[in-house]
């Protein structure tokens, strides 16, 4: 007998949320969107953590099997309260993306301030100190994420600028030095009628395939009740990323259970990173209704396959 | 000197308007903004047309005197179709302004596609032939500029990310990839450019730093009024702001600057310095193309004054 297949194509694990408000040793709103990192073994995890006063920043989260995680006693990024950063972090920042990419870890993250959301760049050797890099974008722009190699001798990213309407897409751009960016091109829109009719953006770093660059991007369609988040894949041309070569059709994790229903932002999961094991088991770590932090898993190839169908 | 008190810093042409749509000899439906630039004495202007389809062309327009206008029927730039411009550029062309830098001419214009908004680079030497060299920004952004010089040797331009309304600056070693963009001036509340702002025509070097004219957008229940303000940037530091003008330099009161596709428009992205004289054309009502001429003198006293007020 066949056995029943799950709605969604992720397969949540048994145990989530991984963590929530309850695991933070120190006050705080919420934890939820978090990116992971696997050194040597131990699985960390940069959390975005609400404050009570409402802005964000970041915390740490260590594990050895990917699923039970402690949190460090304190955060390890604020918004800089003083200096050139400060002016464009006084909200907050936001959905920290980690890349490794020449022997150092890249931290991409959104910085909110009155001037509205933009991008920022970090790096760290140990996740014990933290360097900033620069503002990569300028307002209208969050969502990005760094490619784990040169594109044609460049460093390459996927952002979602806000375009006409307030459509956003995802696009591509390339540097020489990580600070100075350009050669834009778009890469995947919103389709209207689908789970991401409204807005799309890129959510876990790309990660290298046989069959192209694979991007977990999340996507929402907009409802009388507000919009409903859920995650989906693309497959891009290794040489190109502008180029795609598949997409997926349905939704890979779509919010159902009630940790991604029920919290500060009913509806959401959105996933901000992943770890693919050697096996090619990929673990996805994601946000729940913007109130937890939880964990899927899915094999590569099923994903891939999922992409193309 | 006559008795009747001057509502606008900027003199009106008494020919206005210096293009109008009955002026061509081709059919289109608007004249919008127009980059400026003198060579070896011939004035010169690019002007965005909007043809009966609703696509924006730029058309070159030429004279000898700065006031009486040839314009050209053939297009000097249109849609591209070339692959790495054409996705940018379905909808048309717009908006040029011109900088005269390192002996070229760069024209920095909006690639209207169907993603919304991106600031393009192009670079002529005779305005006969014009090289496209790359889509330098991500939607939505408007209003750019390239600076006549480098600043702390990188090239710097000005422009307006939709987010905020604001005009910012960035800064490039090679003119195609940009970055350390920073917020230059942002709409004041309760001014006549609370609602949005951006670069009007580019920024002209001057002694007191850089002259930057932008225009000004307050919303009313009828629509926006978009004026003409000027403000004086720090020559190393352009987001510094050294001084800025409290009232606009010209807002639109004549019928052929509030009547139009637009009403009560008066927005430029071209000017230019002769002497002491600074000859500002634009756009009125998108329907017309005018001219109006200040003393430099007076608009940066009119910056300056407004810094003491407050």
């Amino acid at each position: 007998m066949a056995r029943k297949r799950e709605r969604d194509l992720l397969h949540r694990w048994e145990g989530n949320p991984i963590l929530t408000v309850e695991d933070i040793p120190f006050r705080c709103n919420t934890v939820f969107n978090g990116s992971p990192i696997k050194i040597n073994g131990e699985y960390l995890i940069l959390l975005r953590v609400e404050g009570q006063q409402g802005y964000s920043f970041f915390a740490l989260a260590r594990g050895e099997d990917g699923y039970y995680f402690d949190v460090d006693p304190e955060p390890v990024m604020m918004p800089e309260k003083q200096g050139f950063f400060a002016k464009y972090e006084t909200r907050g920042l936001e959905d920290p993306r980690i890349t490794f990419l020449d022997g150092k870890y890249y931290i991409l993250y959104t910085a909110a301030s009155d001037y509205g959301s933009r991008i920022a760049i970090a790096k760290t050797d140990d996740f014990k100190s933290y360097e900033r890099v620069s503002f990569i974008s300028e307002p209208g722009n969050k969502d990005c994420v760094l490619f784990p190699e040169k594109i044609n001798g460049k460093f390459a990213r996927l952002d979602r600028p806000l375009g006409s309407s307030d459509v956003g897409s995802i696009w591509v751009s390339y540097s020489e030095d990580l600070i100075h960016w350009g050669y834009h091109e778009p890469v995947i829109e919103p389709r209207p009628g689908y789970w991401d009719a409204h807005r799309i953006g890129a959510s876990v770093p790309p990660i290298k395939t046989d069959k192209g660059w694979l991007e977990i991007y999340h996507g929402f369609k907009m409802t009388s009740c507000g919009p409903i988040y859920r995650m989906g894949t693309v497959l891009m041309d290794l040489q190109n990323p502008a180029k795609v070569i598949a997409r997926s059709g349905e939704a890979i994790l779509s919010p159902r259970e009630k940790y991604e229903r029920v919290g500060d932002v009913n509806n959401v999961v959105f996933a901000c990173g992943a770890i693919v094991e050697p096996d090619d088991h990929v673990k996805i770590y994601y946000g729940g209704a913007d109130t937890s932090l939880c964990v899927a898993t899915v094999y590569l190839d099923k994903l891939i396959e999922e992409t193309f169908s | 000197m006559s008795g009747k008190f001057r509502h606008d810093i900027v003199h009106r042409w008494e020919g206005n308007p210096v293009i109008a749509l009955d002026d061509l000899t081709f059919t289109t439906n608007n004249i919008y903004s127009a980059a400026a630039v003198k060579k070896n004495g011939e004035y010169i202007l690019l002007v965005t047309m909007e043809d009966l389809e609703g696509k924006t062309s730029i058309h070159l327009a030429k004279s000898e005197d700065g006031y009486h206008f040839d314009v050209e029927e053939t297009s000097f730039m249109t849609s591209s179709t070339d692959d790495s411009f054409r996705a940018f550029e379905t909808m048309g062309v717009r908006e040029a302004r011109i900088t005269f830098m390192e002996e070229r001419y760069y024209i920095v214009y909006l690639g209207v596609g169907h993603h919304g908004f991106v600031l393009c680079l192009a670079v002529t030497d005779d305005f006969r032939t014009v090289k496209r060299l790359g889509v330098i920004s991500e939607p939505e952004t408007k209003a750019g500029a390239l600076f006549a010089s480098k600043i702390n040797g990188k090239y710097a331009r000005l422009e307006r990310p939709k987010a905020g309304d604001r005009i910012w600056m960035s800064y490039s070693n090679d003119l195609l990839t940009w970055g350390e963009s920073d917020v230059v001036i942002s709409p004041r509340s309760g001014f006549w450019d609370s609602d949005l702002i951006g670069c009007a025509f580019t920024p002209i070097e001057i002694e007191e730093g850089w002259l930057l004219g932008y225009y000004g957008i307050k919303n009313t229940s009828s629509g926006p009024i978009t004026r003409l303000g000027a403000a004086i940037l720090d020559r190393e530091n352009p987001c510094k702001v050294i001084a800025r003008s409290n009232i606009p330099i010209i807002s639109p009161r004549k019928d052929y600057e509030r009547i139009g596709d637009m009403t009560n428009v008066v927005m430029s992205s071209g000017a230019i310095l002769e002497e002491d004289i600074l000859k500002i054309y634009y756009a009125a009502a998108d329907n017309c193309l005018c001219l109006g001429t200040t003393k430099l003198a007076d608009i940066v006293k009119t910056c300056i004054e407004s810094t003491k007020e407050f």
